[in-house]
């Protein structure tokens, strides 16, 4: 998702220089943009944003819908984004804007939140979800960096789920099982969010200032059943409603493994309220739920997913930059 | 008179013959086929379950009328008399082959964005509607202050043990209205929580007791009913029938305030007598995570069977309407006028309790 960001604010005039920096090669071909190879430890942070007087920071590294273990999310999702606030912090930053990603999964399970969660919507009771008591952590921290710098502007975009247009998500997995396993004696709300969408979401949050907390989803909701449904799909309610864990266990030992926080989705759903978002961007969520549905099954099955359009730039950009690599170091 | 009788006991001859030859047909592509004679292709996993609930969905219409239809038979043998007439006979048959024909809408499902199947709840109003008129035989007043279309929020009080009193509000909406409205009624989170229930719940149009779902179903000038007192009203033992609880804390005063929706008060008799809550067993309550574990006369003994609700007579009474709508927004902000209308609410459902307990003549009638 970083990679599409970038792509995008490569394309306009006004932006000086895009800097990428992950652990990872970029998954995206990039022109303009000078792409670090780094973790989020602290020091190394704090010398490049001071060093390349950074006035924007766009934070992905959120792990919100992977398959990553408790200790990686915590990891990655609490230390990294305190590593990476505190490098933006402090009198002499540079830093006007800052960017986080989250994910509605902060909400927690429907049945303690309204049909729409609000943004202000206070989670009373603590989950034993670790992905939600992370990123509610995680937010917090957020919180606490507008505090001490105030004249940042600081964004945090909750995200709808998404389904992974070029990468499948585990959820966008569960769409493409040949007969999907739903919990016995439930059929959720969903609400999709498009992967364009979220792309853009984060553009517009970081080309204008625009403080605050927002939920970025599609419009409307569908019935789990009626996804299924739409998916061409057959539903198997073979999962039992309770223990949860035991549901996951079994589905594991049949090759598919569902992430805790998805299997709360696939019980209880999640829908929030985007009224907030679009008051202060000006802008919905062009794709609504159903469209972004089938717009992904439509994908998922005329086309493999491997030999997009992106492969052939991509390996040719990679080749390149690992030259430069290679040039720079015997230089 | 003999010769109605003869014909239509040969329209039952008629009928039974066409369920023999149904049937006959049915037996005959058990054995060597699927239904309209395809046979879909085998994928790996194989999976008998929902087969097995496919064909029984197939079948239901004519396995009921033929089950019914002998039932019938059997009890006019026995008692000289119909017990099962012919009307609802095919009443029953009715019922089945739409609940068939709506399992299998498809993608022509709809739903708003609550969740609200409307088509498949009006399907369900046969049943309570023979609940609503013949084994409560409820009597309902003031409709008139309804209105046809446009927001309200009603206001009623809470009693049983299980919420029949929601089911029978909703119920008098829609079969005695000039305009039948649906009612959505907020109910606990915690329910939400339940398999099956939070299903059935959300399908028949409710949704979650929180002030944000109120409001936006007031906005979209729907009927909301609550309940201001919640489960302690409903679980509130027997020797306390017919006194209100604590209404909350007039949070739905403000919510009709915001949402400048008139208050229609209701009050419900006959509620109370359902379930006779004799005890709460509170630690059996807490180990299953329930508000209260109720002991009535039948249940638990009864097991299942206990759950039956016993059949009282009801009164509902809808009253004049409390014109919050008038008071403007910025009062759900003023506490004691938010508190002052909560009360004289609340007085009003108490008062039609009183009123509607003397009208009736007892429990039972």
């Amino acid at each position: 998702m970083g990679g599409e960001l970038a792509h995008r604010l490569e394309s306009r005039d006004d932006v000086a220089a895009v800097y990428g920096l992950d652990i990872e090669d970029p998954k995206v071909a990039l022109d303009r943009t000078e792409f670090v190879h780094a973790d989020t430890r602290h020091s190394l942070l704090t010398k490049l944003v001071r060093g390349l007087s950074v006035d924007t920071v766009v934070h992905c590294a959120v792990l919100t819908e992977g398959r990553a273990g408790a200790r990686t999310v915590h990891e990655t999702n609490v230390i990294g984004t305190m590593n990476l606030l505190a490098a933006c912090s402090g009198a002499d930053s540079p830093v006007r804007r800052v960017v986080v990603k989250s994910s509605v999964a902060v909400y927690g399970g429907e049945p303690y939140a309204p049909s729409y969660a609000r943004e202000s919507h206070e989670e009373s009771a603590q989950t034993r979800e670790f992905l939600a008591n992370d990123l509610r952590e995680m937010e917090q921290l957020v919180s606490d960096f507008q505090v001490r710098n105030g004249s940042t502007t600081v964004t945090l975009l909750r995200l709808g789920h998404r389904l992974g247009f070029q990468y499948p998500t585990p959820l966008g997995e569960y769409f493409l099982l040949s007969r999907v396993p739903t919990f016995h004696g439930f059929d959720p709300r969903l609400q999709l969010l498009h992967d364009d969408d979220a792309v853009e979401a984060l553009y517009r949050a970081a080309a204008a200032d625009h403080g605050g907390v927002f939920n970025v989803a599609g419009d409307g909701v569908l019935l789990l059943s009626q996804a299924i449904r739409l998916a061409g799909r057959r539903q198997l309610p073979v999962l039992l409603p309770f223990w949860r864990g035991l549901a996951r266990a079994g589905l594991r030992a049949t090759g598919y493994d569902l992430p805790a926080s998805i299997a709360d989705f696939l019980a209880y759903g999640c829908v929030v309220d985007i009224d907030l978002l679009e008051r202060e961007f000006g802008w919905r969520p062009p794709h609504t739920t159903r469209e972004t549905l089938l717009q992904f099954l439509g994908r998922g099955e005329s086309e493999p997913l491997s030999t997009g359009p992106q492969e052939y730039e991509l390996s040719q950009y990679l080749q390149r930059r690992r030259r430069l690599a290679a040039g720079s170091r015997r230089a | 008179m003999s010769e109605l009788t003869s014909s239509e006991d040969q329209l039952r001859h008629q009928l039974g013959l066409l369920y023999t030859d149904v049937n006959a047909e049915l037996r005959r592509r058990g054995l060597n086929g699927h239904r309209n004679g395809r046979r879909p292709a085998r994928l790996r996993v194989p999976a008998p379950v929902p087969d097995v609930i496919e064909k029984a969905k197939a079948e239901l219409p004519v396995l009921a009328l033929q089950a019914v239809g002998e039932l019938s038979l059997r009890l006019r043998q026995l008692t000289g008399r119909d017990v099962i007439d012919l009307a609802t006979m095919m009443a029953i048959v009715q019922f089945l082959s739409r609940q068939v024909e709506l399992a299998n809408r498809g993608e022509a499902m709809e739903v708003d964005d609550f969740g609200f199947d409307q088509e498949w709840t009006e399907s369900l109003l046969p049943i309570f509607r023979w609940v609503y008129r013949n084994y409560w035989r409820v009597e309902t007043t003031g409709l008139e202050h309804v209105p046809a279309e446009g927001r309200a929020l009603l206001v009623s009080n809470h009693a049983g043990v299980l919420p029949w009193d929601g089911s029978m509000i909703k119920t008098a909406l829609l079969e005695e209205h000039p305009h039948p409205r649906h009612a959505r009624a907020l109910i606990a989170q915690f329910f939400f929580g339940l398999p099956y229930l939070s299903w059935f719940l959300r399908r028949t149009g409710q949704t979650v007791g929180h002030p944000d779902d109120s409001v936006r179903l007031l906005e979209r000038d729907q009927l909301v009913l609550v309940f201001p007192e919640g489960v302690k009203g409903t679980g509130k033992p027997w020797r306390e029938r017919y006194r209100l609880r604590r209404f909350g804390r007039g949070g739905y005063v403000q919510v009709a305030l915001q949402a400048k929706a008139p208050i229609i008060p209701i009050s419900v008799v006959g509620s109370e007598e359902i379930y006779p809550m004799l005890g709460d067993v509170g630690p059996v309550a807490k180990l299953i995570g329930f508000p209260y574990f109720p002991v009535t006369p039948l249940f638990p003994w009864l097991g299942l069977l206990g759950t039956v609700p016993l059949p009282s007579k009801w009164r509902i009474q809808f009253h004049r309407p409390i014109r919050t709508d008038l008071m403007g927004a910025e009062a759900a902000d003023d506490q004691n006028l938010v508190m002052t209308v909560s009360d004289q609410v609340r007085d009003t459902i108490q008062q039609g309790l009183y009123d509607n307990l003397k009208l009736r003549r007892s429990v039972w009638f």
